[in-house]
């Protein structure tokens, strides 16, 4: 158990000493989030009165994107190097494997957010609050867990950039619902935040197990 | 091969009497009218989607499990049987929700559940399609039916926990007068055997071709294939 444990957290530290010395994947999601929020500024005419009710959905809409991009590239570069297959040789577990990929890609999309919510407070001018922060992280987890299985699945296929939003994106329906509920009673909306970040936390026990108890599946050949 | 247009020609009568049953046995609604004669079908089609889907949950994990070749035709099968019936749902639904409702569609929790499942599906019969034929799809596929399988309740559950307005069961209420119950139950059944034949048939579809070499299914760059129609006279 410990020894799954060691080789998830150098796998995950070795993505993202490789995301370091590149600089390649949080730079770009950084620049597209941003994007992402001029557009919508011009699409939906955001005003000071109509962004606290339109700015969950530009949130979410930027997130999950952003998401399947950093969760697709989680493996794009062991496939683009012939890398996955020496990792899967050696005598780790494809669950550690797994891990630690989601790992490290969960923490770069962390990066990403940490971008994404400041500018929304910036530019919409809604209010940051602990519960709305908590809720995004809470998500991430479920959203890395999910979005890592199927890039690893879709890296061995044809047409991955294609596949890989289709299998994800109604997977990842239950975070968005109660993410998605959390955020708009912290903007403002009615509700019970605590209920919805109890359901989050549900999904993401839930879908945490699943995917692990899965991996040995996709990522074993 | 008679066996099986034996089968599907019965299902096909079943079907009818069913429609026979719906149209001139079940009394008009009083609020509804004829509307509400989409009810029989659409809960039909529903009950069958399902329990093709959880037919594809069992051949899954049977196939993950122990390897097993039939079990995953099994799957393949019932997944393209369910996502037809999931289609013949909806749409039911919405012929029957614009009437009643005023609208075809609304972000209920069944119907966000059904849509999010037929979207689930088709993708796992993409999944089959895009993946390197054979052990590769068979195991990916799987573990979509088995991820498919958990979420849509999941969905079904996030969704209902802040609006749903989909009428609630009202079989088991005992709402219904008996004539409408025979007619469902009828229909129900009819619907099943339908959904079991086709699966019969898809079955037998999936194992011949699995029998044909992988080259003849999917065209290889390396040699020159022959078209899988040929192929078939070539060897009966």
């Amino acid at each position: 158990m410990t020894r799954s444990f060691t080789v998830a957290l150098a796998i995950a530290r070795k993505d993202l000493v490789s995301e370091w010395r590149t600089r390649e994947l949080v730079p770009a999601l950084a620049q597209f989030v941003v994007l992402a929020l001029v557009i919508a500024n011009f699409a939906f005419e955001i005003d000071s009165r109509s962004a606290p009710a339109i700015a969950p959905g530009v949130l979410w809409l930027a997130l999950v994107f952003a998401g399947l991009v950093a969760f697709g590239r989680a493996f794009a570069s062991e496939r683009e190097q012939s890398t996955l297959e020496a990792v899967l040789l050696s005598a780790a577990s494809p669950a550690a494997i797994f891990a630690g990929k989601a790992l490290a890609a969960a923490l770069l999309l962390v990066l990403c957010e940490a971008v994404l919510l400041p500018a929304l407070a910036l530019f919409f001018g809604v209010p940051l609050s602990f519960g709305l922060v908590v809720a995004i992280l809470l998500a991430t987890v479920g959203m890395a867990a999910l979005g890592c299985l199927f890039a690893a699945m879709v890296a061995q296929m044809r047409a991955r950039e294609l596949l890989l939003p289709l299998l994800t994106l109604p997977l990842w329906i239950p975070f968005i619902v109660a993410g998605g509920r959390a955020v708009q009673v912290a903007m403002g909306a009615s509700g019970a935040m605590d209920q919805a970040l109890g359901l989050l936390l549900d999904f993401d026990i839930l879908f945490v197990v699943l995917t692990s108890l899965a991996a040995r599946f996709v990522l074993d050949d | 091969m008679t066996r099986y247009l034996a089968a599907a020609g019965a299902a096909v009568a079943l079907m009818l009497a069913a429609a026979a049953m719906i149209f001139f046995f079940a009394p008009t609604d009083a609020l509804q009218g004829p509307v509400q004669r989409i009810f029989y079908v659409h809960v039909s089609a529903a009950i069958a989607a399902f329990a093709s889907f959880a037919t594809v949950l069992v051949g899954s994990v049977i196939y993950l499990w122990r390897g097993s070749l039939r079990a995953d035709r099994l799957a393949r099968a019932s997944a393209l049987v369910g996502l037809v019936f999931t289609t013949v749902t909806l749409v039911m639904g919405m012929l029957w929700a614009k009437p009643i409702w005023g609208t075809y569609w609304t972000w209920d929790a069944r119907l966000t559940s059904t849509l999010v499942l037929w979207i689930i599906y088709a993708g796992y019969l993409l999944v089959r399609r895009l993946a390197a034929p054979g052990r590769q799809a068979a195991r990916f596929a799987a573990v979509v039916g088995i991820f498919g399988f958990v979420d849509v309740p999941v969905v079904y559950f996030s969704v209902d926990w802040w609006r749903t307005q989909h009428p609630g069961p009202v079989i088991a209420a005992d709402a219904l007068p008996p004539e409408m119950l025979s007619t469902f139950l009828f229909t129900m059944a009819c619907t099943l055997v339908l959904a079991g034949v086709l699966i019969a048939i898809r079955y037998r579809l999936e194992t011949l071709m699995d029998q044909q070499p992988v080259g003849s299914v999917v065209p290889s760059p390396a040699s020159p294939s022959v078209p899988s129609h040929l192929r078939g006279e070539a060897n009966s």
